[in-house]
């Protein structure tokens, strides 16, 4: 039997060569994208880690207080600390070069009067070249070069490198090169070295180092010293394990992993739709067949054997073209991501060479075959339950589909509501995994629903179609509507390819709008001065005098230098923002979201209470009037919360302190950004270009309106979201396809309906037509089921990878003009997809269609 | 055959068909004859003799492989598809063995179908295929669907759809063949009245002697030719019986 079976199989595959490769590319498209994103996630983890590990050299424990860096008095505490064996410290400077395309150089300073034994792999014999020894110790615009940057630039020992600091351009001599190995080979080989204390002058760190990198002794272990060290410093300066840092700055981009990995599943929950659909169609289409087969002794279990091996194998064949697509869109997607991470975290990972990693490609395969196999059950059942007699009528006898039975509706409802509620009433705690599921039930809900909304739509669309079109736009609606086992699964397809069309869209117009009414209430100033063009920046800020001849300008009322930095607050990686506060609340008087503002303007100038953003608030359950120990590089402070406010820099949270305390306790004068509000009659844009002049010749800014500077929010947004717009392209081009499919076998399935219909005088023009607004029909009910599928889609993105993942409280924005802009899209690619069908229905036979069975 | 005073309809001349494949099957042989406006011809035979092909050659379904078939004048082989379509909704009704209704579509939509094709407002088409199936005694399933009636009713509404158009030639391949007696009896007597008010010619393929006394002709085809073609008295005994 098995072998008259696979013989069936194989000649129906030879028959409908195109769905079978229709059906064979959803496969592909889902496992590629789910290999792609798991690729990716894991190779900026991994970069993130590389790159630590690889600048960590030999070191077996860092001291690190957040990117803003502390003394290097605390050097001395380290070297007189039983069981340290070395110790180095090092600042850390990504540099901006004037080499073609602004190359960026990671500057490392390190005490060149010592051996460096460290990062020995770099400097060991034959390793480092220095001309003059002499010469580079002495000079403090010495540098030495990978020897990778060096052969990449054509640079030569005596080289002038000029790069970008706060004060200006400087210009750098090259006296040396090293190996490109270890830290040398991070970011590319783009590294470079200069002595500690040079660096510090030039880049305007003041006293500040980043780290000290630490050997232990061999009778002292690592716990111990790393005890030891703890024990002698303040609690804002950490003491961690080159790996566990890696770990720290992997939950900095959780949010982009989460947002990648809901984004991975709702792709799949695409095509393992079209997967279903075409096995729907399959069944549709060989309904006699397999009434025949019944009839003649193929039993039931036979019959969804013969369904579930042929998904299986095409989910071998899909899921074998998606791992190596995936690999291609992983090497495509891995920039993006590294992108968005160093423009949002001012995290610069070590662009890694993409490994195809075998593990990963074995977890898609085989998701990809059982997916494949799920997505055919049903339809194989269904295979299996046919009642041969009744499959083998002719097509007026057949009775009108009963499939919107009130059992399936009340389930699908039921589903549908539970999903949402329990989105709404989540707790974060509950895990991603969970939280999915979710997700699972309301597009569930929906699919059991389809048949009713495929009905109540043909009933909508009839009139119009009727008037529109005449006859045929009739034929068109009553062949759609009254066909739901073949219409509903497209129908469905459409849906959640569009819905997450809409959700995604949804999602980030919500997500901007939320940002704009942040940035409204609590970044309400006039003009921003920034020093950098990423978000926070750890190399470029405006220093003192920088800062002075800015607010000196004439025109200036009311400014707030402000300092971004971070800290560790149990585990996570929190923002800090130190403002004027008293300043800040003149600028923003419509601050907080809970607190009385003139009592919190008054503490927080005093230095004596914080303000935090909402989301971490709500991620650690802090109410006003707690109090908060930071540890900072200067000690630990303990403060009440006197306000929150909701702030999108974070989504671990923010905390806001006003700048004499930060002074204080990180020792650090420096501003990242500038508030201003102008006075009365004062122009902005010329206000602009006095600051441009004032700065023109040394220092880089980026000078920006209250609009101008909500823009430029919203393109990081759109480079953050990059990923979801071509998953967007992706699902329409998947939905697309499940639709070609549908019409395909709609053409076929209906030969003797459409024989009928020329040889009463239909001409094949209207063939042609009538064909075409069948797909317009099926597209229409599926955009406006996916409109409804894509509101609650939208609703559990919002409170989920929203609220959940950052904390961030979203209020739901649903884009209906971009429902009203995919209507015509969405007709013109109904016609595309169903042109050729349409032009084979056109030319059939009619004399064999009336005949044809 | 005789030629008759009046214009001939539907003039068959010569005319073969050779169905291509295996051995090349020759559905038709030569077939020659001569349809006046008015007559009822019952073309009879075997299964195998033609009949179908026949009727899918005058109807402009099917081309034949040699010789013309001219319907109300013009060689329906050098007509386009599209003019032969046309044909099919202006002057040539159609009814089937199996009834070909559009199963999604009610009674008076089925019926009304021919007259939209031909860009007949909806409005106009409806009334009057709501007048054609109250002619036809189905004036309580105008809203039917096919699925909703029996084989009596379905047939008389692919009637009311033959006939909605006034047309010059009816034809009708075996009309009560998936009909119990007494019904396709009821269909008979209605293409008979239906006959005397419209004066439409009919041509009706049947291997049902019965049905064939509602014709004043009678064909015989076998093997693709015409080994008969005699006129019929009903209620008489045939002269060349």
């Amino acid at each position: 039997m098995t072998g008259a079976l696979t013989l069936i199989t194989g000649r129906q595959w030879r028959l409908h060569k195109l769905r079978l490769i229709l059906t064979t590319l959803g496969i592909a498209l889902g496992v590629a994208i789910f290999f792609a994103i798991q690729t990716t996630n894991t190779t900026l983890v991994d970069s993130l880690h590389t790159t630590i590990e690889k600048l960590a050299g030999k070191a077996t424990l860092q001291i690190t207080s957040g990117d803003s860096g502390f003394s290097q008095e605390y050097i001395k505490t380290v070297r007189t600390t039983a069981g340290v064996a070395l110790s180095e410290p090092v600042t850390e400077t990504m540099a901006v070069t004037k080499l073609a395309g602004n190359e960026k150089l990671l500057i490392l300073g390190l005490d060149t009067s010592s051996d460096l034994q460290i990062y020995s792999e770099m400097f060991d014999e034959g390793g480092l070249v220095v001309k003059n020894p002499l010469a580079f110790s002495s000079r403090a615009d010495s540098i030495a070069l990978s020897r990778k940057f060096a052969d990449r630039f054509g640079l030569k020992d005596g080289d002038k490198l000029t790069v970008q600091t706060q004060e200006g351009a400087q210009e750098l001599t090259i006296r040396a090169f090293f190996k490109s190995v270890g830290a040398g080979e991070v970011f590319g080989g783009n590294v470079a070295v200069m002595d500690i204390y040079s660096a510090q002058k030039i880049f305007g760190r003041g006293r500040r180092i980043d780290r000290i990198d630490i050997t232990n002794s061999p009778d002292v272990s690592v716990d111990e010293l790393q005890k030891r060290l703890t024990s002698q410093l303040p609690d804002g300066i950490k003491v961690t394990r080159p790996d566990l840092r890696g770990q720290s700055l992997e939950s900095s981009v959780s949010a982009v992993n989460a947002g990648l990995t809901i984004m991975s599943f709702l792709a799949f929950i695409i095509c393992a739709f079209l997967i279903f659909n075409s096995f729907s169609i399959s069944l549709n289409q060989r309904w006699k067949e397999i009434g025949i087969l019944r009839a003649i002794g193929v039993t039931r279990a036979g019959v969804r054997r013969m369904f579930l091996a042929e998904a299986a194998i095409l989910g071998v064949a899909g899921s074998a073209v998606g791992v190596a697509a995936g690999y291609v869109l992983a090497k495509a997607a891995i920039g993006v991501v590294l992108n968005v991470s160093q423009t949002l975290y001012g995290l610069a990972a070590s662009p890694k060479v993409l490994e195809f990693n075998y593990v990963f490609a074995a977890k898609a395969f085989v998701v990809g075959v059982i997916a494949s196999m799920l997505a055919a059950w049903l339809p194989a059942r269904g295979a299996g339950q046919l009642d041969p007699a009744a499959a083998l009528h002719n097509i007026e006898t057949r009775k009108q589909e009963v499939v919107a039975r009130v059992p399936r509706l009340v389930l699908g409802v039921v589903f549908v509501i539970a999903g949402l509620l329990l989105t709404a009433f989540t707790r974060p705690a509950v895990g991603m995994n969970i939280q999915l599921a979710y997700v699972l039930f309301i597009h569930l809900g929906m699919i059991l629903l389809l048949p009713k909304i495929i009905e109540y739509g043909g009933k909508i669309l009839r009139p119009f179609m009727n008037a529109l079109f005449g006859a045929e736009g009739l034929i068109a609606v009553e062949t759609m509507a009254k066909s739901p086992h073949r219409t509903a699964s497209t129908v469905g397809a459409l849906m959640v390819g569009l819905a997450f069309v809409f959700s995604s869209g949804a999602f980030i117009v919500s997500q901007k709008a939320a940002l704009n009414h942040s940035l409204d209430k609590s970044l309400n100033c006039d003009i921003q001065v920034a020093s950098s063009q990423q978000l926070q920046s750890s190399t470029y800020h405006f220093s003192q005098a920088t800062t002075q001849r800015v607010v000196s300008i004439p025109g200036v009322d009311v400014y707030d230098p402000i300092r971004v930095g971070s800290i560790d607050y149990r585990g996570d990686t929190v923002s800090i923002l130190a403002h004027d506060m008293n300043a800040y609340f003149t600028i923003s008087p419509d601050l907080l979201d809970s607190g009385y503002p003139q009592s919190a303007r008054e503490i927080t100038s005093r230095g004596e209470g914080i303000l935090i953003s909402n989301n971490l608030a709500l991620r650690w359950n802090i109410n006003l009037g707690d109090r908060m120990k930071i540890d900072t590089p200067g000690g630990s402070l303990d403060l009440p919360v006197v306000g929150t406010l909701d702030y999108f820099r974070s989504e671990k949270g923010t905390i806001f302190l006003d700048s004499s305390l930060y002074r204080k306790y990180w020792n650090d004068t420096d501003a990242d950004y500038i508030f201003i509000n102008l006075k009365p009659g004062v122009d902005a844009t010329d206000f602009k270009q006095k600051v441009f002049d004032a700065l023109s010749d040394d220092q880089n800014a980026f000078v920006y309106t209250h609009e101008e500077f909500k823009q430029w929010v919203s393109q990081l947004i759109d480079q953050f979201f990059i990923l979801m717009y071509l998953q967007m392209v992706v699902a329409i081009f998947v939905a697309a396809l499940g639709l070609a499919n549908t019409m395909i076998i709609s053409v076929d399935e209906r030969q003797r309906e459409l024989g009928i219909f020329r040889s009463i005088g239909g001409l094949r023009s209207q063939v042609v037509k009538l064909v075409l607004l069948e797909a317009v029909a099926i597209s229409l009910i599926g955009l406006g089921a996916g409109a409804i599928a894509g509101i609650f889609n939208a609703y559990f993105l919002v409170n989920t990878a929203a609220k959940v993942v950052a904390g961030f409280t979203v209020h739901l924005v649903f884009p209906y003009s971009m429902v009203l802009l995919a209507l015509p899209l969405v007709i013109v690619v109904a016609v595309a997809a169903a042109l050729w069908p349409a032009i084979k229905a056109a030319r059939l036979r009619v004399v064999e269609a009336i005949g044809y069975e | 055959m005789k030629s008759s005073e009046r214009a001939p309809i539907l003039r068959l001349d010569n005319v073969t068909r050779i169905f291509e494949g295996g051995s090349g099957v020759a559905a038709l042989r030569g077939v020659s004859a001569e349809l006046i406006q008015g007559e009822r011809v019952a073309i009879m035979g075997p299964s195998g003799s033609g009949k179908s092909t026949l009727l899918n050659l005058i109807c402009g379904l099917d081309e034949p492989t040699s010789g013309s078939v001219y319907f109300d004048g013009a060689d329906l082989a050098k007509l386009d598809d599209d003019k032969r379509t046309k044909l099919r909704r202006q002057k040539i009704g159609m009814i089937f063995q199996t009834f070909n209704l559009l199963p999604t579509l009610t009674s008076v939509e089925n019926v009304a179908l021919p007259l939209r094709l031909n860009g007949t407002s909806s409005r106009a088409a409806s009334d009057k295929a709501v007048a054609m199936l109250e002619r036809v005694d189905l004036k309580d399933r105008f809203h039917h669907r096919p699925d909703e009636m029996s084989g009596g009713e379905r047939q008389r509404v692919a009637i009311a759809r033959a006939l909605i158009f006034d047309p010059l030639l009816l034809l009708a391949d075996e009309p009560t063949g998936n009909l119990d007696s007494h019904t396709g009896e009821d269909v008979l007597q209605l293409l008979d009245d239906l006959h005397a008010e419209f004066n439409t010619t009919i041509v009706l393929v049947t291997h049902n002697e019965h049905a064939a006394e509602y014709c004043s002709r009678h064909i015989s085809l076998l093997d693709g030719e015409i080994v008969s073609d005699e006129p019929f008295f009903r209620g008489s005994v045939n002269p060349k019986k």
